[in-house]
């Protein structure tokens, strides 16, 4: 493609980021913030992974709709993100739900886009991208957007190939040899495997490249129907049976070494790809300068560590965080954490202004912001007793909220 | 007998819908603006909309998308002297989109259209 195309082709593409969602099943993390605000990484929110994708791909007008509790995830955004110059046509701009059509919260993901279609009209893009705010993974979305237009789809839905149990959660897709969408199902019971795997199937990871006017097409009609006004179960079957739906497969445009992509929206979820970055070799590289991860962060003094003779190992230190004589193991610690003499933390994650205090004990712990454990104390090693105080999840991981004082 | 309720502030021109429309035979009641066409879905709605787009205060587009809020499954036709707001995504909700003229014949046949195919819809194995 000439590189006036390449150009062309971003600039006439806009973005929509949903951002709304309640994120029920990462509470208590998301008791006062939506779940793309929730911090991950030890430096970063959820959402700055797909907005970082969005920036390394060269795209530059992008929505991000919000909806429930969405004041930490807005002050993010402008807090960190407010980096385009919208005199030159390009912005990250947040948009609560504005009630003009429909009158009411959104009622499912592509309800989220239907009610904001004044801005396509405004925007009048050629194509929209619409993303999720949820996700853990590096993509350049340009090399979906040639793969859509080489193909003159209507639609093209990004895919990765899952264990057929893992698939009964996702939207699950056939294609054949010229990767057209044959059919497609969400969640279904008994998901269908690829032709030359029988344990694995093609989940798709909700990214959506619509031609605009195929998309307010199918918006429109949907609006007119009682449906669940949603992608995955609804304008994404109707597209498939009548219009150029096609797949294209995420490790064609993936940007980490090995093929990553988590969907962190459950808390057991969320610890393991914790826990992947603290891995002797992690899988996902935070440090790879081609493919930089933005983000909006404090200006806290530097990290100290105090060990001793002690060897704390694999963790992630925040900035302004500081252990003391502390044993630390496979933990993500936020900025300014503070972990007292003789405590041991493992397979922990600690939230920004965590005190472990003298001689606590942590193990599979997610500890929310300003959650102070006072000395002593210990949580992970019972988890009868601590399910009597937290929130403990099916994979044995507790989850500290916020604010509760912990005796 | 299905009812059709004509929003359009030109009463000259809705007398002549109508006379037309009762002819076919269709129960016709009439508005000449868009809050009293959204008041009537709202407490007595009829069987379809003809709505006008240009009209004083609140335009057919603004109460097209209400009404969309109210009751996503009544069919309107949006009928107006202008072609340009067809283009308009704001629009494309609508059951069907009717350029004025003095042949009523495009109108009346978008009407029987928009009636059978929402019978079909209701009503799925006929």
């Amino acid at each position: 493609m000439p590189n006036a195309d390449a150009v062309a082709l971003l600039k006439n593409t806009l973005t929509m980021i949903l951002a709304g969602g309640q994120g029920e099943r990462l509470y208590p993390l998301t008791r006062n913030q939506a779940k793309p605000a929730v911090p991950f990484g030890g430096l970063y929110r959820i959402i700055d992974f797909t907005l970082s994708n969005c920036l390394n791909s060269g795209l530059r007008r992008i929505f991000v709709l919000t909806q429930y509790m969405s004041n930490s995830l807005d002050r993010h955004l402008q807090q960190g993100w407010s980096i385009f110059n919208p005199d030159l046509g390009e912005f990250i701009f947040a948009i609560p739900p504005q009630f003009r059509l429909a009158g009411s919260w959104y009622r499912g993901t592509s309800d989220a886009i239907f009610q904001n279609i004044d801005i396509l009209e405004r925007e009048r893009p050629d194509r929209v991208l619409i993303l999720g705010g949820d996700h853990v993974y590096k993509m350049d979305y340009s090399r979906m957007l040639r793969f859509h237009v080489e193909s003159d789809a209507d639609l093209t839905v990004a895919c990765i190939e899952v264990p057929v149990q893992m698939a009964t959660q996702l939207g699950v897709m056939e294609i054949d040899a010229q990767n057209h969408i044959l059919g497609f199902e969400e969640k279904p019971p008994t998901p269908r495997p690829i032709p030359d795997n029988p344990n694995m199937a093609l989940a798709s990871m909700g990214i959506y490249v619509f031609n605009t006017r195929s998309l307010v097409r199918h918006l429109s009609e949907d609006a007119k129907r009682n449906t669940a006004h949603d992608f995955g179960k609804n304008i994404i079957p109707t597209m498939v049976e009548s219009g150029r739906v096609f797949a294209y497969n995420f490790k064609h445009g993936n940007c980490n070494r090995s093929v990553y992509w988590r969907d962190i929206g459950l808390l057991d979820a969320y610890w393991e790809a914790s826990m992947d970055l603290v891995a002797d070799q992690p899988e996902f590289d935070l440090y790879d300068p081609a493919w930089p991860v933005h983000t909006h962060s404090k200006p806290y003094p530097p990290a100290r560590l105090n060990i001793g003779s002690q060897t704390p190992s694999r963790l992630i230190l925040g900035q302004g965080s500081v252990v003391e004589n502390a044993q630390v193991e496979r933990a993500v610690l936020s900025p300014n954490v503070r972990i007292n003499p003789n405590a041991q933390v493992c397979d922990s994650i600690l939230m920004e202004g965590v005190v472990v205090g003298k001689n606590a004990r942590l193990h599979k712990v997610i500890a929310d912001e300003g959650v102070i454990s006072p000395p002593d104390c210990t949580i992970g090693f019972n988890l009868e007793e601590d399910r009597k105080r937290f929130t403990v999840t099916e994979g044995g991981v507790v989850a500290i909220p916020k604010g509760l004082p912990i005796e | 007998m299905k009812t059709i309720l004509i929003a359009d502030d030109d009463h000259n021109l809705a007398l002549l819908y109508e006379q037309e429309l009762i002819d076919e035979g269709y129960k016709v009641d009439v508005v000449h603006d868009a809050r009293a066409a959204i008041n009537r879905v709202q407490n007595d709605p009829p069987d379809l909309l003809v709505l006008d787009i240009r009209m004083p205060g609140m335009d057919g587009i603004d109460a097209l998308n209400r009404i969309l809020g109210i009751n996503n499954r009544l069919p309107v036709i949006l009928n107006t002297a202008y072609s340009n707001h067809k283009d308009n995504y704001l629009t494309w909700s609508a059951d069907a989109y009717v350029v004025k003229s003095s042949d009523l014949s495009e109108l009346k046949q978008a009407i029987r259209d928009v009636l059978s195919k929402r019978a079909a819809e209701d009503n799925p194995n006929g």
